[in-house]
């Protein structure tokens, strides 16, 4: 009557097996979200240089060739920005390895100089091509430091899914001590956290939908949304 | 993700998949035995069945009436009134009246159940002893086919079929698939490797040798028949189950008293387990030693796990109602802006969900395995796999009446 122990071994490497197969699906998924970020760094490299191009062009052939050829790539760069800052912080949630993982903080880094060169790129050519497009700085710390960033971070999406085209908003993380950043920060004396700087004015601590875009609205009258 | 809730989602997932992989294993193996029925021996044995009745005045009658209907031959009853305050007496006394197989032993004062089973036992003169509920009805040939189970001489006890009687609410239907598979199949597959770790109250047949032996049931104990199992082990006995035979029993009427229920169950199963502590994982115990401890380690880092991820959920929850508050609670917007990216699920949740999923296999090869069909118990099935959060919530109320220290009361 009694079962052969044969049974508890078998129903023992079963459940390794499911074990190992459920890792392999992990470290399957861990790459996809890799491939992910890199397609998505390569991209928006590739939207830089061209955006250099442009500049060079506006610089050399004159600016009205160059500004028509802008604006439109000006509006895709915005959203793949903050999409890709979005999904490096979900992935890295999903992913319990990532935080602490040499590819998520090096990704990081880039994306922030890269969002930095972006900003620079964008005043000059605003300036050089008078768009009408407003900008939001945001300094962030990771969430046990600074217990509102996150919220923060959930008003900022709401508005740039609304407002996409007329809003660049750029995220900056703190805790990953660029010096870049960190001169810029230093540059609008930015102490506290959260902190926005919009349209070079600095607004540090929570801030709801309502009062950021009454900020910007007020800042940048030429904004189209608010009017 | 923090380290400890990892190692708990590891730990629990492991053990939890081993289990339910283990059962599938035992029961796709031994499918052919499950409902296999064994011969009566040459001589019949006389078999006494004690009902214990307290307060029992809406069920008695029936309870009689199914052990009339019984169709053995050398049967004598012995139903004891444990001092009740309603009408229970002079409804047995009319229900058994002219029929010379029935005995009454009318108490006035409440002694417990398991006091009265063992004063049913001492008056008992039958070889083997059916214990069975006042809520409960068997089926007439419960004792043909459970008796023949004990030509094995080390078979100590037998347990049936535990189903719910004419379950109505979504509730009793959920209950009943519980009993079908928990107080029945999986006892069957656990009785494979003598590891059965309950004889359940509502019908379980017992060697009157034996429970002589062990000295009958513990009068102090709130789960009698759980405790009574680990006796039979020790004395090195056998507990067998006979998946063909049926009782049908009452379900709580309510969900407090079905909390009621479980506290006492489960806070009587930890006392249990502490009391014969000395059993576990004792080669001598065979699998019973080994399964007693494995499944209350499940229970309790799967409670801790339970306890951990709502913390967490619960967290989680209030920081998504703090952040809507900056949106002027914007739901509709919020729902909007979520877009399904598989890459975002984690291990840990993959995890979750995979024991969910090998949970409703179970369920549905359980069902199979037992021989029931899945339109009979379609209600139950869409609630079952969600009982388990109900498990959780009665085991929070159970280890705090256990800290606490009270007595647990029987009801």
């Amino acid at each position: 009557m009694e079962m052969n122990k044969g049974v508890f071994v078998l129903a023992f490497f079963i459940t390794l097996f499911l074990l190992i197969l459920m890792l392999l699906i992990g470290s399957v998924m861990n790459n996809k979200r890799y491939t992910y970020i890199n397609t998505q760094f390569e991209e928006i490299y590739n939207n830089f240089n061209e955006m250099q191009t442009f500049f060079l062009m506006a610089e050399t052939f004159g600016d009205e060739m160059a500004c028509i050829a802008f604006e439109k790539r000006l509006s895709d760069m915005d959203k793949s920005i903050w999409t890709l800052g979005l999904k490096i912080d979900q992935y890295r949630i999903a992913t319990e390895e990532f935080l602490k993982d040499e590819y998520y903080l090096k990704q990081k880094t880039i994306f922030n100089e890269n969002q930095l060169f972006y900003l620079t790129l964008l005043k000059r050519l605003n300036e050089r091509c008078e768009y009408e497009q407003g900008e939001i700085l945001f300094f962030y710390k990771n969430s046990a430091d600074c217990k509102r960033c996150d919220d923060q971070s959930y008003v900022l999406t709401s508005i740039n899914n609304k407002y996409d085209e007329q809003l660049a908003i750029f995220s900056f993380d703190m805790d990953l001590n660029i010096s870049t950043v960190s001169l810029l920060a230093e540059y609008y004396n930015v102490t506290e956290f959260p902190c926005l700087v919009i349209q070079d004015k600095k607004f540090c601590g929570m801030k709801s939908e309502e009062h950021i875009l009454a900020q910007v609205c007020d800042l940048n009258k030429r904004i189209s949304f608010c009017s | 993700m923090n380290i400890s809730y990892n190692i708990l989602v590891y730990s629990v997932w492991f053990m939890s998949t081993y289990f339910l992989v283990f059962l599938l294993l035992i029961l796709f193996l031994k499918r052919k035995e499950l409902f296999k029925e064994k011969a009566m021996p040459k001589v019949i044995p006389l078999v006494s069945i004690i009902v214990p009745a307290y307060n029992e005045e809406e069920s008695i009658a029936e309870t009689i009436d199914s052990l009339k209907k019984v169709n053995y031959e050398k049967l004598e009853i012995v139903v004891v009134n444990d001092g009740s305050k309603d009408n229970t007496s002079s409804i047995v006394k009319k229900a058994i009246a002219k029929d010379p197989r029935f005995t009454f032993l009318d108490n006035k004062n409440n002694k417990g159940k398991a006091a009265c089973l063992n004063q049913g036992i001492k008056v008992a003169k039958g070889e083997f002893i059916g214990c069975m509920d006042a809520d409960s009805v068997i089926e007439k040939d419960i004792l043909i086919k459970t008796v023949p189970y004990f030509q094995d001489k080390k078979m100590g006890a037998v347990t049936v079929s535990v189903e719910a009687y004419k379950p109505k609410r979504f509730l009793d239907k959920i209950i009943d698939l519980e009993f079908t598979l928990g107080l029945s199949l999986f006892l069957k597959a656990f009785s494979f490797l003598n590891s059965v770790f309950v004889t359940p109250g509502p019908f379980s047949i017992y060697r009157k040798k034996v429970l002589l032996e062990i000295k009958g049931f513990d009068k102090d104990n709130i789960t009698e028949d759980f405790e009574i199992a680990f006796k039979i082990h020790r004395a090195g006995h056998k507990i067998g189950n006979c998946m063909a035979a049926k009782v049908f029993t009452l379900v709580p009427p309510s969900f407090k008293q079905l909390y009621v229920q479980r506290r006492r169950w489960y806070t009587g199963s930890v006392q249990t387990i502490i009391k014969h502590r000395d059993m576990m994982l004792k080669p001598k115990y065979g699998a019973f030693g080994f399964w007693i401890p494995f499944n209350y380690s499940l229970i309790f880092t799967g409670l801790g796990l339970f306890v951990y991820a709502f913390y967490l959920g619960f967290s989680k929850l209030l920081e998504n109602i703090n952040s809507l508050r900056y949106t002027n609670f914007n739901i509709w917007e919020r729902l909007m802006q979520w877009s399904p990216d598989i890459l975002t699920f984690a291990r840990v949740n993959m995890m979750a969900t995979t024991i969910f999923v090998a949970s409703i296999i179970l369920m549905f090869a359980g069902l199979k395995f037992a021989r029931k069909k899945y339109s009979e118990k379609k209600l139950g099935m869409l609630g079952y796999p969600f009982i388990f959060i109900l498990y959780q919530i009665f085991w929070i109320g159970s280890i705090f009446a256990l800290l606490k220290g009270g007595k647990v009361k029987w009801r």
